[in-house]
């Protein structure tokens, strides 16, 4: 069988070389890059959808909270609106009853006053008649003689104002 | 005993009368190459059977490892911009580890063949010599030669035509030193042998004498040496070199 020699150029297969070579970059591309590369490529963009998924539910997330939050602080501000207006509310109830008790016992205070005054005027009227009656009973028995109704009537004024004076 | 360390062979010849590349040979080369063709094509084919996105198999683990790296190793060493680059530079690291290896199977491994590596070496020129010229335009790149001063004019075309050369040789010179040992050591232990058991007496001797029983085992030591380390380092160095050419060249 004829060999080449151990160190030499042949033409055909040194042409036959560089065409497989290219053959090789063509089906090591198709065969190994191309499907291996796009399983790459869709697991990148599986992870950045997931990536991009756990984003948009963590501004959610941030979103609902601040949402809480503002809730929370509306309805702190509300009651503690609430309670400001109870307090005011019954601060004024308080002062209206304690003016209305006020009021109320003066008026029975006044009442009182006024109706001491006529049971006073009253009984002392009473008393005039009673004691100027019985004055002149006595006197008519005692000195058995008309006085005259000028004089006696002085008289019973005189002695009411030192009754009334004394008591 | 006679030893024979020749060439490639030539399984046939197809008499053309096309005038300086001559008949077209049907070398041991060639064969080989297209065995290691198709290796690397089945073998690229089955990695990416059944491919998933989740849940993987081993081998699809192995298939992404491979194309991974051979990303990193373009894009790391060229830039993004060559990212176009790496079936090629694979496809020759490929071809160049199977064909050094192949050699392990007793097959003759196209790599022992300078033809080869030349074609390699030159396609590999014609791509710095392309990038040359896109970088820096036709007169940019013969003013190139004339730089820093006319006279070393001789030495740059000379430097540049080293480029290919020094490659192609490299590898081939490190592949057919293993091919070259390897025919030696069989050589010398069948001779060794059949001193040995040719002491033997009578047929037995004559018989036995024929079998190179200690070529079996000693030369799987060398071959670690010249199959394995040097098939891979040499395929590295060449798609290493071939990289950083191409890279240095698109800086102008």
């Amino acid at each position: 069988m004829e060999v080449q020699g151990l160190v030499g150029l042949a033409p055909w297969t040194f042409i036959a070389t560089i065409a497989n070579l290219f053959i090789q970059v063509y089906l090591i591309k198709r065969f190994l890059f191309k499907p291996i590369n796009e399983v790459l490529e869709k697991r990148k963009a599986k992870a950045d959808a997931e990536i991009k998924d756990a984003e948009t539910a963590k501004q959610e997330a941030i979103a609902v909270k601040a949402e809480y939050e503002q809730n929370m602080q509306e309805a702190k501000a509300k009651a503690n609106e609430i309670l400001a207006n109870a307090q005011k509310t019954a601060t004024l109830q308080s002062e209206e009853i304690l003016r209305e008790a006020n009021a109320q016992a003066m008026a029975i205070k006044g009442k009182a006053e006024s109706d001491i005054a006529q049971e006073k005027r009253k009984a002392v009227n009473e008393l005039k008649t009673e004691i100027g009656e019985m004055a002149m009973e006595i006197a008519e028995r005692v000195i058995e003689r008309e006085i005259s109704e000028e004089d006696h009537k002085k008289l019973i004024d005189e002695y009411i104002a030192n009754v009334g004076d004394a008591s | 005993m006679e030893l024979d360390i020749s060439g490639a062979k030539i399984l046939l010849r197809i008499p053309t009368n096309i005038p300086i590349l001559g008949d077209i040979l049907l070398t041991e080369t060639i064969v080989m190459s297209w065995v290691v063709m198709a290796l690397i094509t089945g073998l690229c084919i089955w990695l990416t059977r059944d491919l998933k996105v989740e849940g993987i198999t081993k081998r699809q683990a192995v298939a992404e490892m491979i194309v991974e790296t051979a990303n990193h190793f373009v894009v790391g060493n060229m830039g993004e911009k060559f990212r176009h680059f790496i079936p090629f530079v694979a496809a020759l690291f490929a071809t160049s580890v199977v064909s050094n290896l192949i050699s392990l199977t007793g097959l003759r491994s196209p790599t022992a063949d300078l033809s080869t590596e030349a074609a390699w070496a030159v396609v590999v020129f014609t791509i710095i010599t392309a990038q040359k010229i896109k970088a820096s335009g036709v007169g940019g790149y013969f003013k190139g030669f004339t730089q820093p001063i006319p006279v070393l004019t001789p030495f740059n075309i000379l430097s540049e035509l080293a480029t290919p050369i020094s490659m192609a040789c490299r590898h081939f010179g490190n592949i057919l030193s293993g091919v070259v040992i390897n025919a030696l050591l069989y050589g010398a232990l069948a001779a060794a042998s059949a001193k040995l058991f040719g002491l033997l007496p009578g047929v037995v001797g004559d018989v036995l004498s024929q079998i190179p029983f200690l070529s079996v085992g000693i030369p799987a030591i060398l071959s670690v040496y010249f199959d394995w380390f040097s098939g891979f380092m040499q395929a590295f160095i060449f798609c290493m070199l071939t990289v950083m050419y191409i890279s240095n060249a698109s800086e102008g």
